[in-house]
């Protein structure tokens, strides 16, 4: 009908044998030329073209599909829909295996294969069904009570236990070779369901020009039209259906979206969608996810998401073979298959009897028809008798027989008499209830609406409203006048001209209903909810024992929860309270439905964000270079940044570590730190700003001249470090730590905002503009004077320590050269516009041949800041002050600034705090590790005797052994104290020297030079 | 210098990640073309406080362009005007250096910078491109809510983006900081592949 | 959740970071009591029902913006740019925070 996958080749056109034995020699929507070969449990079946797995494992007479949760109970086939508690089944196999796909939902294609699941060690003889003698055991509350003791037990042996006996499906363990994609769309109506209601809404909405988006998460729209035999204006269901799509489909602003369910309504019109792309082929096209998500903003919403047949609750009712009566009508009218030979109907509603109807017209014999309803109308009653039913007026169905299928029923009848039937299948029909999932998503509960015994929406999500079926109104007439109405309603509420259409004419119908919430003294268990075994049993045992609130009954006896979140089950458990505890129904309440309405795949979430994708990478601008020479590269955030570059004959990366510190310090080096934050700051107050934010001083800045500068959070800990140049009086770039740009970058904005909107200041990110590269080393100013266009002087006196020059490079490229050193030697960070960061790589590279210079990486430059105590991302944690880091004495007097008040609370300038130093180890040999605690000498290791921790290690090069800088109590005075660096997890424990943190030039003479 | 003239080539943004040809669906038609747009001189423009309307005058006696409001993207030929924050602009031009001089041009009236190197712009075209970029970008590209002059400053997988529309084709032009033009052209390849890409590199 | 950002027009929340209440203001460093201070980074109503409070386009344009939210139905009633709120709070004598 509706097909908007990409084509494949079918397969020939074939006879098809007669194992089919349950279809019906024509009629339905299926394709008969197209047969479809299947395997269930291995066994190869045959269906159509138009098939759910569901419907053709029927049409072949297949009928348990499945064990229950927890007793293990044979189960089949309850619905025809995505309320299928029952027949979850495994779909593919290998890494495309999927658990708990349900077969009235899955799509029938060549070659489909599905293994029924949580049975062993086969369907039809299951070891575990034993459980179901011991179900007294497995009563609700069963977990909570067997297994509180002893708690040292539940890891080893319960859960494994549970999980072997229970659970549903496996997953695979292969990763999933498909792709999933996330997409995008907006309208002004969202219709949400295809069938009567939301087609009409859709075409009128769509008629008025307004942009429409109508999703169903069948693969056929037309909903109940297409499995109910009614009239429209003279068409058949199907026939109205399909002049509703073709004309939908030729509306240019329409999109139709079959195959997806709409799980998710969020605040201000945003929906949630996911699109089965590829479900119903084995193998995804070329270049085509297997599931797309779809994330809808919609001016208006119009909820036809339909309704949702009740069972009964009585002994047995979750024998295969035991069926809503709706989804017998589905199978027959929709797929051409009966789902037994002796059919028998428990009714208490006037649609139930469409049953017995539909299954006459396909020629087919009814055994018997329950009503649970004293007086049955004449006509209704002669109906069934012509097709051979026996009548029960008045009378309840209290018990099932058979093993693995259904083989008879007992029935109470009007005088308490009980009697047996032999029947096949039993449809059950009470009453329907509309689907008030998505409109309770956003915490509106729904109402009772005594007209259907059932509840209706309540106040929907602004923007929403509800027709058809899904606001209560069940007959087909009323679908499609609200639909239509409230369709034309919806479009002129985004400013379209919309008519309604006329209603059109329909077959009558009935929908008297007087529901039986559960019929009494059933025959063995009767279910209320058959995905969690939940008995009515259940649900009187909660009442006992005082869990009668709703929310409490359904974390008791966990009704409605798994992956069909009640679907059938919710209003029967409410009823069983209601009845317990003597209120009406709507006084017990119901539970609201969280998002998703079904699962949702969590590849489908992920989209294109797996593996390396998982979140995004950024290259510095020496990548290309760094690619070509073996480096070996780091994540820092986002960043991929070079971490060491081995040269042939290292193995080991702390020998390439050395190997490239030695270098700097002995000769030079050259490191990318374009990774670093840029902020271009301008303006007539950009000074003043400057001041504002950082906590030391500025005033006295030279343009041409570069400062380290601290930043504070207002509560007084340091948020980041960095530094300021000042190109000219109101020209200033600030440079931020890579891990903080982005969050230093929004503190900033913040400032000038909201902080000190008077201030005159233009501020703008700069940092992918520059590639800076650090040029560090005794050598560095040699290389770089081959790098500078002619004219600059590079000397130190004319540029010295802390110099900010904006120069050209390569004859007249603009660049910026910056006298900064992290390592502590004689450096320079120059910055190039970043398409010539390859060049400027190279070109250095090739300058410094001669004088020996190598490339680090972040290894490197982290082994040397440690050697010059310089704090960095795992000091400046958000913990620390400037005080605690040793740099307290660099903080402005005289000015405001974010943070200076609250840096003084008494906690923080307590001098037992905490303060930054250096550690050695007392014997050289001995490897210190960061996160080892502080102990005194002797001291037990215990909370109280903590005196701080190690934050940074590295191997020293330039003193042979391992150096670390960490917090500890009263540092600055305990220099030449020894302590115990403790770390029991790694088995670490070691003597260290509390010392400067400064391990090499501590005078910072080299820099200067 | 002589040496220099070899030595010191810009590097594309895209180099790394965009290879010329076609990509995705290999029959009929690319649904969409993707040119990486290199040698752009890209300007941030922000307003000195309270000189808006003297710099609109600067930029119409320059470009010929009025100063766009917020969303909007003007353009006179290959040169633009593109919104991209309050008080903010980018201005575009087809060559590296059209711009040079311009900080000091707009003295007093907006803080230049220099962003030609820091944006790496993708331009998109075809009759899918629409559809690729629904994929990604959470605004609303429909004709009737965007169009030809519209900008937008959102996100796309996570990695921040300006876009703005240039025809009715469509065509548009996708800025992303250049670090993030591998892992943006990784999720485009993956968007566009249902449609047939191809990638023209000049 | 949506946002309707007074430049960029409606956007996903995911574009945005909150920040929390609008209402504290900060007082001059030089001047304030450390209390005062203190009030002002740690003293928040916790309401239930409209409040306006600070959202960062970050996805966006970058703008710092006012918004002011239902907390119990997240009805966003109104949005603005934090700096034009920031500026005529600094002409209002009342709500000044004089940052001379």
């Amino acid at each position: 009908m509706l097909d908007r996958t990409p084509e494949f080749p079918l397969p020939p056109v074939r006879e098809v044998g007669l194992s089919q034995k349950f279809r019906t020699s024509s009629g339905g929507l299926i394709d008969r030329r197209r047969a479809r070969d299947f395997t269930f449990d291995g066994r190869t079946l045959t269906g159509y073209h138009g098939d759910t797995l569901a419907s053709a494992l029927l049409a072949n007479g297949v009928r348990l599909v499945g064990r229950s949760f927890k007793y293990h109970r044979p189960r089949g086939i309850l619905s025809a829909g995505s309320e299928e508690p029952n027949a979850l089944v495994e779909l593919r196999s290998g890494a495309r295996r999927e658990p708990n796909t349900r077969a009235t939902m899955a799509e029938l294609y060549e070659g489909l294969e599905a293994t029924s699941q949580n049975r062993w060690p086969s369907l039809a003889v299951d070891a575990l069904s034993v459980n179901a003698l011991l179900s007294p055991v497995f009563a609700a509350g069963f977990y909570y009570k067997t297994f509180m003791w002893p708690a040292a037990l539940w890891e080893k042996l319960y859960e494994p236990m549970i999980r072997r006996a229970a659970g549903l499906g496996r997953a695979a363990d292969a990763p999933d070779p498909d792709t999933y994609e996330h997409a995008h769309a907006h309208c002004d109506v969202l219709v949400i369901g295809g069938g009567p209601a939301g087609l009409s809404a859709a075409l009128s909405a769509g008629r008025s020009g307004a942009r429409v988006i109508l999703v169903d998460e069948d693969f056929c729209l037309g909903g109940r039209l297409l499995a109910e035999r009614r009239e429209i204006d003279g068409l058949s269901g199907p026939e109205w259906v399909a002049q509703a799509v073709a004309e939908l489909e030729s509306l240019p602003e329409v999109r139709l979206l079959p195959r997806t369910t709409l799980f998710g309504v969020y605040d201000h019109g945003a929906y949630g969608a996911v699109e089965r792309v590829s479900d119903h082929v084995a193998v995804p096209a070329p270049h085509a996810p297997r599931q797309r998500l779809w994330r809808i903003v919609a001016k208006r919403a119009v909820l036809a998401a339909g309704a949702i047949e009740r069972p009964h609750v009585f002994g047995g009712n979750d024998r295969p073979g035991v069926m809503l009566a709706g989804a017998v009508r589905t199978y027959l009218n929709r797929y051409g298959v009966l789902p037994g030979a002796a059919p028998a109907l428990f009714t208490s509603s006037d649609d139930g009897w469409r049953t017995v109807a539909d299954i006459a017209a396909a020629g087919g014999r009814v055994a018997a028809v329950v009503d649970s309803r004293p007086d049955v109308p004449v006509p209704l009653r002669r109906m069934a008798e012509a097709a051979g039913a026996q009548v029960v007026a008045g009378g309840q169905v209290i018990g099932t027989r058979g093993h693995l299928a259904l083989s008879g029923i007992d029935v109470r009848d009007s005088y308490g008499g009980t009697l047996h039937i032999a029947c096949d299948t039993l449809a059950m029909a009470n009453g329907w209830n509309p689907v008030v999932h998505l409109d309770s998503h956003l915490s509106r509960r729904p109402v009772w609406d005594e007209a259907i015994h059932g509840f209706v929406p309540g106040q929907l999500p602004t923007g929403m409203v509800a027709a058809g079926a899904a606001s209560g109104r069940l007959t087909l007439a009323d679908a499609l006048e609200s639909g239509s109405r409230l369709g034309a309603e919806a479009a002129e509420a985004c400013g379209f001209d919309a008519k309604a259409a006329g209603t059109p004419r329909t077959d009558p119908e009935s929908t008297a209903h007087t529901p039986l919430w559960r019929v009494a003294k059933p025959k063995g268990k009767a279910f209320v909810d058959f995905q969690n075994d939940v008995a009515a049993s259940d649900v009187e045992l909660a009442h006992r024992e005082g869990f009668r609130a709703v929310e409490l009954l359904k974390r008791y006896t966990t009704l409605g929860m798994a992956t069909d979140q009640g679907k059938t089950s919710n209003l029967a458990g409410l009823s069983i309270m209601a009845e317990l505890t003597g209120q009406p129904i709507p006084a017990v309440g119901t539970t609201v439905f969280r998002p998703p309405f079904t699962p949702v795949a969590i590849g489908a979430f992920a989209g294109h964000h797996r593996g390396k994708e998982f979140r995004a990478t950024r290259h510095v601008p020496s990548h290309a270079w760094c690619l070509e020479n073996n480096a070996q590269f780091l994540e820092t955030g986002l960043w991929l940044r070079p971490a060491y570059f081995p040269r042939a004959g290292e193995t080991d990366w702390l020998q390439t570590v050395v190997r490239e510190v030695e270098t700097v310090r002995s000769k030079v080096g050259l490191c990318d730190v374009s990774t670093f934050g840029k902020i271009d700051i301008q303006g007539r107050d950009a000074l003043a700003f400057i001041e504002r934010v950082c906590a030391n001083p500025f005033g006295t800045l030279k343009v041409g001249r570069s400062r380290y500068a601290l930043l504070l959070r207002e509560d007084g800990f340091v948020l980041d470090d960095g530094t300021v140049s000042r190109l000219a009086d109101n020209h200033f770039v600030m440079t931020a730590s890579t891990a903080n740009a982005a969050r230093v970058m929004q503190h900033l904005e913040f400032c000038r905002q909201w902080l000190w909107p008077e201030l005159d200041v233009q501020m703008v990110s700069v940092s992918e503009q520059w590639a800076q590269y650090a040029v560090a080393g005794p050598r560095s100013r040699d290389v770089l004077t081959r790098i500078v266009d002619p004219g600059f002087d590079l000397s130190n006196e004319a540029f010295p320590f802390l110099g900010a020059a904006e120069i050209t490079v390569g004859g007249g490229i603009p660049a910026r050269l910056f006298r900064i050193s992290f390592s502590g030697e004689l450096a320079y960070e120059i910055a190039v516009p970043a398409a010539y960061g390859d060049a400027a790589w190279r070109a250095i590279m090739a300058a410094g041949l001669p004088y020996g210079i190598c490339p680090y990486g972040a290894e490197a430059l982290s082994v040397m800041r440690i050697e010059k105590g310089h704090a960095a991302g795992a000091e400046i944690n958000g913990q620390t002050t400037a005080r605690d880091l040793a740099l307290g004495g660099m903080l402005a007097k005289k000015k405001d600034y974010v943070g200076r008040l609250m840096k003084e609370r008494p906690a923080l300038i307590d001098p037992d705090r905490p303060i930054l130093v250096g550690f050695r180890p007392v014997d050289p040999s001995q490897r210190l590790r960061a996160g080892a605690h502080f102990l005194a000498v002797g001291a037990e290791p215990s909370l109280a005797a903590d005196e701080g921790y190690m934050t940074s290690v590295a191997f020293s090069p330039s003193l042979g052994h391992w150096v670390g800088l960490g917090l500890i109590r009263r540092g600055a005075e305990r220099h030449g104290e020894r302590v115990r660096a403790y770390d029991p997890v790694r088995g670490g424990d070691v003597e260290v020297e509390i010392c400067n943190a400064a391990f090499v030039d501590p005078a910072g003479e080299r820099m200067h030079g | 210098m002589a040496e220099h003239a070899t030595l010191w080539r810009p590097r594309g943004a895209w180099d790394l990640y965009a290879h010329a040809g076609r990509h995705g669906r290999s029959e009929g038609p690319a649904g969409v073309t993707a040119t990486p747009r290199e040698g752009l001189a890209l300007m941030s423009v922000t307003a000195v406080d309270g000189a808006e309307e003297r710099l609109a005058a600067a930029l119409r006696d320059r470009f010929g362009l009025s100063l766009p409001e917020p969303g909007g993207a003007l353009f006179s030929g290959e040169t633009g005007l593109i919104w991209s924050g309050p008080g903010q602009w980018l201005a575009l031009a087809p060559t590296r250096g059209d711009l040079d001089g311009f900080g000091e041009t707009l003295k007093g009236l907006a803080a230049v910078a220099d962003q030609s190197d820091g944006r790496a712009v993708l331009r998109l075209s075809g009759p899918d491109a629409r559809r690729v970029l629904e994929k990604g970008v959470s605004v609303d590209l429909h004709p009737r809510a965007f169009g030809p002059g519209h900008t937008a400053v959102t996100a796309v997988a996570h990695i921040g983006v300006q876009l703005w529309q240039r025809d009715d084709a469509p065509t548009y032009e996708i800025a992303v900081a250049r670090s993030f033009a591998g892992s943006l052209w990784s999720w485009l390849e993956e968007a566009a592949a249902e449609f047939g890409c191809e990638v023209r590199v000049a | 959740m949506r946002i309707r950002c007074p430049y960029c027009g409606e956007r996903d929340n995911g574009e945005f970071s909150y920040l929390g209440d609008a209402a504290p203001v900060r007082p001059d460093g030089m001047e304030a009591s450390p209390q005062a201070m203190h009030d002002y980074v740690y003293l928040r109503d916790n309401r239930a029902g409209e409040i306006r409070e600070l959202w960062y386009h970050g996805a966006g344009c970058r703008a710092w913006l006012v918004v002011t939210r239902d907390t119990r139905t997240h009805t966003v009633a109104d949005v603005q740019p934090a700096r034009d709120v920031a500026k005529a709070r600094a002409v209002t004598p009342a709500g000044s925070a004089s940052h001379a």
